[in-house]
């Protein structure tokens, strides 16, 4: 009996992991192995060993990628969560209309990151010359504003939603029982919904987090890196480095350090994360 | 014999597992086979624009050669061409025909593209029209058509403003004509004289550096491309183009791009001239059908040395897949003579692809628009200059060193020393690394 379920188990469990294997697990290896390798996209030659990840380190337009996108994720991060909370505290209380809100905040993650920022493209260079704004996108202060304003239009909406879930799920009688006790609006913001919401904090960060090192499409559309190199971000540096320049094993070597620095912030970021979560 | 709902999940499962894997290795078996007697031959190309009319021409050729039949399909973008053609020649579907982009395109591919040289259609072509994509003495692709650039200008406006764009030849001609147009602006009804795209990098880094650049190099690509060093030493010539348009552009420059450049400024009148080439007509017809026919022409850019020359090259190459039949290599070698050296295909290449030929035998031929004439006089009276900037489109230095460093001087974030010094040594550091 044992013996029968676990070979049913095997072969339930067969196509998905065949397919992972197939899409995920051995593209992934053959990718790493690339890495070390001159693959121009069909053969290579001869084994560099680390010679593309040296290379890496001297790449002047990717450590000026990282950079920028190191303080494009710190700042959306911070925005998103603060307005997506904002958001979600605003629509949560009880007044008429607030259902149209959340729909109306939460539309614009309906649109796709290219279209967005070519909608916003428009917006920055017509509109803002209009009244009185020039020169957006033209250089790496503006480019950098309007990327950061692009995915706090698109995103909070959505971060929103997630704090709503969480704080529809506060049982009323413990604010009550506070209310009852003379607690003020901000003691009970602060010392009950707060730590009750830790979960949401965790669930947002992860996303905001990973989702702005990952950020591309409104990146090309609005931008496409310029002027001079100065908007471009690692996603972007790493595709232009395969399909620009034609260096496919070092884009694969970028790729994979891209992929370890996501990792192990995003992992140390829900580990501290968790530690603050409550239970009642 | 009981038949659990077990064994019957264990077949369904191992069917799943097989269709799956069936799926991933099927697809290999189109292409290259012929069924009943006739050949198949695939084309695969980077020229998105005439992705109609060759798949009409491929029509035509089959009801004349029955034993011939032609697919036809299209990327557009050099950027996105590649990754399409690397996925098919590594899933085993490799296109017979394919484009090919220049010398760095001649070298990925040199596994894959035939040596041409000693085929109708490589004789057929004009002198020095495959040089860029020539390897270790074979010709590993023939010329799509030629294309050329220079000042497309707005005859109306030229003409209300009482200049002979013809008389045009030196720097110093042009900085006058300029002056001029500048101060009549208001009664010319234009917004500026040049519209200048400070978005688009390679306005700058692939037809303006060429001019500069391309001296060196007598104009061939190739040899730019093996070169280990490179001097710039018409850079100040090269400086001082850029300022002229920058200074008499509709501002902001940084934020202009393409489509602002031609549809919105050029074919609304309300630039005199912009620095773009014939590949710039199908837009403005559309904009402005009569604008598009009667009231515009190209000026070659006055460089020194080589006045009255429009710089005329090829952007793209057909290749032939040598990893295929003989019978498959003949038949698509055989199309391509046909489409360029026969009759009939001298007509469609002309009126239907609206290429200006880049191959012996057009001498009679009128082309398709007015810009594309001015590129066949131009070419026919060997008043030409090569392009080199295919040595380094392909090349990380382009996007990397050149391209920025012309838009931090353009922005006016940098000295043009700096600039200069950068575009050398950068060039330098890659050549010694390849």
């Amino acid at each position: 009996m044992m013996k029968n379920r676990s070979l049913s188990f095997w072969l339930f469990v067969m196509p998905t992991l065949v397919a992972l294997l197939l899409v995920v697990f051995i593209p992934a290896i053959m990718g790493i192995f690339y890495s070390f390798t001159n693959w121009d996209g069909l053969t290579y030659t001869t084994i560099l060993g680390f010679k593309n990840y040296m290379a890496i380190f001297h790449d002047s337009g990717f450590l000026a990628a990282l950079w920028f996108t190191v303080k494009f994720v710190v700042v959306t991060v911070i925005l998103l969560n603060v307005i997506g909370l904002s958001l979600a505290l605003l629509v949560t209380r009880k007044f008429k209309g607030n259902n149209l809100l959340r729909t109306i905040f939460f539309m614009p993650n309906l649109i796709g990151g290219l279209i967005l920022g070519f909608i916003w493209q428009f917006i920055f260079t017509q509109v803002f010359d209009a009244i009185g704004l020039s020169g957006w996108l033209t250089n790496q202060t503006t480019g950098f504003w309007g990327l950061v304003i692009v995915t706090i239009w698109q995103m909070s909406g959505y971060i929103m939603i997630i704090y709503i879930a969480y704080l529809q799920n506060i049982p009323t009688e413990v604010i009550e029982a506070a209310e009852i006790d003379g607690a003020s609006a901000w003691q009970r913001f602060w010392n009950i919904t707060f730590p009750m919401i830790a979960p949401a904090f965790t669930v947002s960060m992860f996303l905001t987090l990973s989702n702005g090192f990952k950020l591309y499409d409104p990146n090309l559309s609005l931008t496409n890196g310029g002027p001079y190199k100065s908007t471009e971000m690692l996603a972007m540096n790493i595709v232009n480095t395969a399909y620009s320049e034609n260096d496919f094993a070092k884009a694969e070597a970028k790729a994979l350090i891209f992929f370890i620095i996501v990792g192990a912030i995003s992992l140390v970021q829900v580990y501290y994360n968790r530690k603050r979560e409550v239970d009642l | 014999m009981k038949l659990g709902w077990k064994k019957i999940a264990v077949v369904a499962m191992a069917t799943v597992a097989t269709t799956l894997l069936a799926a991933c290795s099927g697809g290999s078996s189109s292409g290259s086979s012929n069924d009943n007697g006739k050949t198949t031959i695939s084309i695969l190309q980077g020229k998105v624009e005439v992705n109609k009319q060759l798949k009409q021409i491929a029509k035509e050729y089959e009801k004349s050669h029955p034993n011939v039949k032609i697919t036809v399909s299209s990327i557009g973008g050099g950027t996105d061409y590649n990754p399409v053609l690397k996925t098919r020649i590594s899933s085993g579907n490799a296109p017979t025909i394919f484009s090919l982009a220049g010398p760095a395109d001649a070298k990925q591919f040199s596994a894959q593209a035939a040596d041409l040289s000693n085929t109708k259609i490589a004789k057929a072509a004009l002198a020095g029209t495959t040089s860029a994509v020539k390897r270790n003495g074979q010709t590993l692709g023939v010329p799509f058509n030629i294309e050329g650039y220079g000042f497309v200008i707005n005859k109306t406006v030229f003409q209300k403003a009482g200049i002979d764009p013809n008389s045009i030849k030196t720097y110093a001609d042009l900085q006058n004509a300029v002056q001029t147009l500048d101060s009549k602006k208001s009664e010319l009804g234009i917004k500026g004289v040049f519209a200048l795209p400070g978005k688009e990098s390679w306005v700058l880094s692939d037809h303006l550096a060429n001019l500069y650049l391309g001296q060196e190099f007598n104009g061939n690509a190739k040899k730019m491309y093996d070169s280990k060093s490179m001097k710039f030493t018409a850079n100040e010539e090269m400086k001082q183009m850029i300022d002229l348009q920058k200074q008499y552009s509709i501002k902001p420059v940084m934020q202009m791009d393409y489509s602002q450049q031609v549809n919105q400024y050029f074919s609304q009148g309300k630039a005199a001239m912009i620095q773009q080439g014939d590949w710039i007509y199908p837009t403005v017809e559309q904009i402005d059908k009569n604008f598009a026919q009667n009231e515009i022409s190209m000026i070659p850019i006055p460089v020194k040395g080589e006045e009255g020359k429009l710089p005329v090259g090829t952007s793209l190459y057909w290749a032939v897949n040598k990893k295929k039949s003989n019978k498959e290599q003949k038949a698509a070698e055989d199309f391509l003579a046909w489409l360029y050296t026969s009759d009939a295909g001298k007509k469609d290449v002309v009126n239907k692809l609206h290429f200006v030929p880049a191959y012996k035998g057009y001498d009679n031929f009128k082309m398709a628009d007015p810009l594309s004439q001015v590129v066949f006089d131009y070419s026919q009276k060997k008043q030409t200059t090569g392009w080199v900037f295919p040595a380094y489109t392909g090349t990380s230095w382009d996007p990397n060193t050149l391209q920025p460093n012309l838009q931090r001087y353009l922005a006016g974030k940098q000295s043009w020393n700096k600039t200069v010094k950068n575009a050398v040594d950068g060039w330098k550091q890659q050549q010694s690394t390849k």
